[in-house]
């Protein structure tokens, strides 16, 4: 015999002080042996468990409820069971978790339930750790899905108040829209009454200014409701920024006049061409224009000027102003943002002119910005805008190139606005025609039979004497028969054209006027 | 749904009438083994998992639903309607004996009989009423389920049930309990041990057998006693037999108390 084999302890010592709990039990539970170490375990001594307590008995009521409904059945069914967590209570009432494996065996005629049992205190400590950062993590998912939740309601909701705001705005605009009409044609009535009573005069003229600006602001509330609602529709033509920037001068004309501001235009040095609406591109630079003129105290200087950066055109109105603050540059083209120093002044508005420019630049695909060195240092708002695709434009850039031919016309421009008249003069100045101009149609005869103008711009509206009788007269003149008589009328008014067809007229086009069209009967002549 | 798939249902036997089994909380219909063969001559078997139980369809398991026993009920009656003819013999252990005491309740014209083994309207004890637990023992079987069911999520249970044809002892569980969802076991087991159906036991009017064992700690025989007090048809045999499964643990003198039973009731 060897010296391990002398010295291994017997099979009971061995049972009885294995590094496990061993217990048997009868079919029914009763505790048939306990080894030491069991005892030690729940503080018992074998006399004190053996043929007195039922297994159950040393679990925890829960426990109990676990093997009967659990695993008993279990053991019965396939004779074992492994890795059963339970907790034991020991005589002193702690709870110990332990781990059993089950056998159920045949000794003889009886079945014989056989455990072994460990501790596994620091395991459970784990395992209680993993289920709290299972729990955390949940309650985390669950917290998380609420907060998103509750961010897609809030949003749903924001959008929602903000249709209302949008449907009441146009609701609002359509409102004050209809009594203007008739306040306006009262004002006209009152014009047309001759009255020699300065008092009276001076009234229908304040009437008059203030309800030129309610009506400007009436019609930018709609059309920002119509862009915030998708209802705008753009009519979008190949054109020439410059006819934009002449008409948008022309336009802002009596404001700028009125606070004694210099409006400084320039017109970039070769053609850019958009893909625009005319109307709404003007109304981008008007809307601009007036702004720096509103802002601008009395005697400023405005800015207007383009160019072009790789593939945009940047549009530029620039004033002398009362700048913008740092903080309020990226609010200034929200609706009803107006700035608090803003509202101190008489001009102030409610600042819809802005937010309506941007909704039309971004109708453009194009981007706009504002900037300013400062309060009291003027302030520079900047669009651009995608220019046409060159290789579409390549054809008409040919045509241009031939346009250069006619330069140095003479011609007769006729118009009683005199903005009107500044602009088209400028620009065909800078096409290198020799022009004259004229604000009335008397003028218009004199100017004519002294000029003897290749081509006349006849403005059909005018004063006294309108533009058919004025073309009359001059097909009337020997001086008068080759010369080419141009009528301009309001946008799309049909009939008009034939009527300037019978009074003489060669061609006719209406204002805004298509530089295209107008290069092209240039070029005819 | 397909039933069959969502209460993993498998017929078998051959007769006239059909018995159906329902397992009770914390086991499947394999509980049944030791009793089947005893009924299979003469009745066609249904055999079926409880949804959230066994190898029935998990994703099947509505909170809602299941959130009273109801729910149970309901679909033991679907079964009941596809896979059988006529009035059955219905067997249910635990807290399916409720569930099939509900049903026979809302459609008594399905039932022939009703053998409740181990039942209990009313686990936790009130005023008189002794239902042998307290709320925070209920809690304590909740603990336990948790860690019992440590490590078994659910996101791992349809690898284990991949290969149910093929019982590969690598594969297999040992605790095959471990099997269900971890939060479907611990709603269930609140659902079972909160549930207080004792209003429900007069208005059955099938005739019932109330199988108590002498020593079950799940539902002890004043329970069995408060019931048979209540219940206008029923029958009380209390089986010597320590545990809640006596169909397990004691099969033969549970075959012989059923018989006895349909003797008189099923002729």
């Amino acid at each position: 015999m060897s010296g391990i084999d002398r010295d291994l302890p017997t099979a009971d010592a061995l049972f009885e002080h294995a590094a496990c709990g061993l217990l048997v039990t009868a079919n029914d539970g009763l505790v048939i042996r306990a080894n030491a170490t069991f005892c030690t375990w729940v503080g018992c001594s074998a006399e004190d468990i053996v043929g007195k307590r039922m297994f159950p008995s040393f679990l925890t009521m829960g426990g109990r409820v676990f093997q009967q409904t659990h695993w008993q059945p279990l053991l019965h069914m396939q004779g074992s069971v492994a890795e059963v967590k339970v907790d034991l209570v020991h005589s002193d009432g702690r709870t110990l978790p332990m781990m059993i494996n089950v056998v159920r065996r045949q000794h003889g005629s009886v079945f014989m339930t056989e455990m072994a049992l460990v501790i596994v205190t620091d395991r459970q400590k784990y395992e209680r750790e993993l289920l709290a950062a299972r729990r955390k993590a949940e309650q985390a998912l669950i917290e998380r899905a609420y907060a998103e939740e509750k961010l897609h309601e809030t949003n749903a909701q924001l959008s929602k108040t903000d249709q209302r705001k949008d449907e009441f705005l146009a609701t609002l605009a359509h409102e004050l829209r209809n009594p203007l009409a008739p306040i306006g044609n009262v004002v006209e009535i009152l014009r047309a009454k001759d009255s020699n009573d300065s008092e009276l005069q001076w009234a229908r003229d304040v009437l008059e200014c203030q309800l030129t600006q309610i009506t400007h602001l009436v019609d930018d509330l709609l059309e920002i409701s119509r862009i915030t609602q998708g209802k705008l529709e753009l009519r979008k033509e190949h054109l020439d920024l410059s006819a934009a920037m002449l008409a948008a001068m022309e336009s802002a004309g009596p404001l700028v006049r009125r606070q004694a501001h210099e409006l400084i235009v320039n017109l970039p040095a070769a053609p850019i061409r958009l893909d625009a609406d005319p109307t709404r591109l003007t109304q981008m630079l008007l809307n601009l224009l007036n702004n720096a003129a509103k802002y601008t105290p009395v005697g400023g200087k405005i800015w207007l000027s383009a160019e072009r950066q790789g593939s945009e055109a940047v549009l530029t109105v620039r004033d002398s102003g009362i700048g913008i603050a740092a903080e309020h540059l990226d609010s200034v083209f929200d609706m009803f943002s107006q700035l608090a120093p803003a509202l101190e002044r008489s001009q102030g508005g409610l600042g819809v002119g802005l937010a309506l420019v941007r909704g039309l630049v971004t109708l453009h695909a194009g981007t706009i910005s504002a900037r300013s060195e400062g309060f009291g240092k003027g302030s520079t708002f900047e669009i651009r805008l995608p220019l046409l695709d060159v290789q579409a434009e390549a054809a008409k850039v040919a045509v241009k190139t031939s346009a250069v031919k006619t330069a140095g016309l003479r011609i007769l421009v006729v118009d009683d606005n005199e903005d009107a008249i500044a602009t088209l003069a400028m620009l065909l100045r800078m096409q290198g025609h020799t022009v004259e101009v004229a604000i009335d149609g008397a003028a218009a005869l004199q100017q004519a039979e002294a000029f003897i103008p290749q081509l006349v711009l006849l403005d059909i509206g005018l004063p006294v004497m309108n533009g058919y009788e004025v073309a009359r007269h001059i097909r009337r003149e020997a001086w008068g028969q080759n010369m080419v008589l141009v009528a301009l009328t309001g946008w799309g008014q049909a009939d008009d054209k034939l009527k300037a067809t019978e009074a003489g007229f060669d061609h006719h086009l209406t204002k805004p006027i298509d530089f295209d069209s107008l290069r092209a009967i240039l070029r005819a002549v | 749904m397909n039933l069959q798939q969502r209460n993993n249902v498998h017929l078998g036997g051959h007769g006239d009438s059909s018995i159906v089994f329902a397992h009770g909380f914390g086991c499947d219909q394999n509980m049944w083994r030791e009793l089947l063969p005893a009924f299979a001559g003469r009745y066609k078997t249904v055999l079926f998992d409880l949804v959230g139980s066994g190898l029935s369809d998990l994703s099947a398991y509505d909170q809602a639903k299941y959130d009273t026993l109801h729910g149970y009920a309901d679909d033991l009656l679907e079964i009941i309607d596809e896979f059988t003819t006529g009035p059955v013999i219905f067997v249910g252990h635990s807290v399916s004996a409720m569930i099939g005491l509900l049903a026979t309740v809302k459609a008594p014209e399905r039932f022939k009989v009703n053998l409740m083994v181990g039942p209990s309207p009313c686990y936790i004890n009130d005023a008189n009423y002794v239902g042998g637990f307290t709320r925070p023992d209920i809690d304590g079987l909740l603990d336990m389920l948790e860690t019992n069911y440590l490590g078994w999520s659910s996101t791992m249970a349809p690898a284990i049930m991949g290969a149910p044809e093929q019982p590969d002892l690598g594969v297999e569980l040992t605790n095959s309990f471990c099997r269900t969802d971890p939060d479907i076991a611990k709603h269930f087991a609140r659902v079972t041990f909160l549930s207080d159906h004792r209003e429900d036991l007069p208005k059955s009017t099938t005739p019932t057998l109330i199988l108590q064992c002498s020593d079950d700690l799940i539902a002890p025989v004043s329970v069995g006693t408060y019931m048979h007090a209540v219940m206008p048809l029923s029958t009380l045999t209390v089986i010597e037999n320590v545990g809640h499964c006596p169909h397990l643990s004691a099969p033969h003198v549970s075959i012989a108390a059923m018989e006895a039973f349909l003797q008189t009731w099923d002729r």
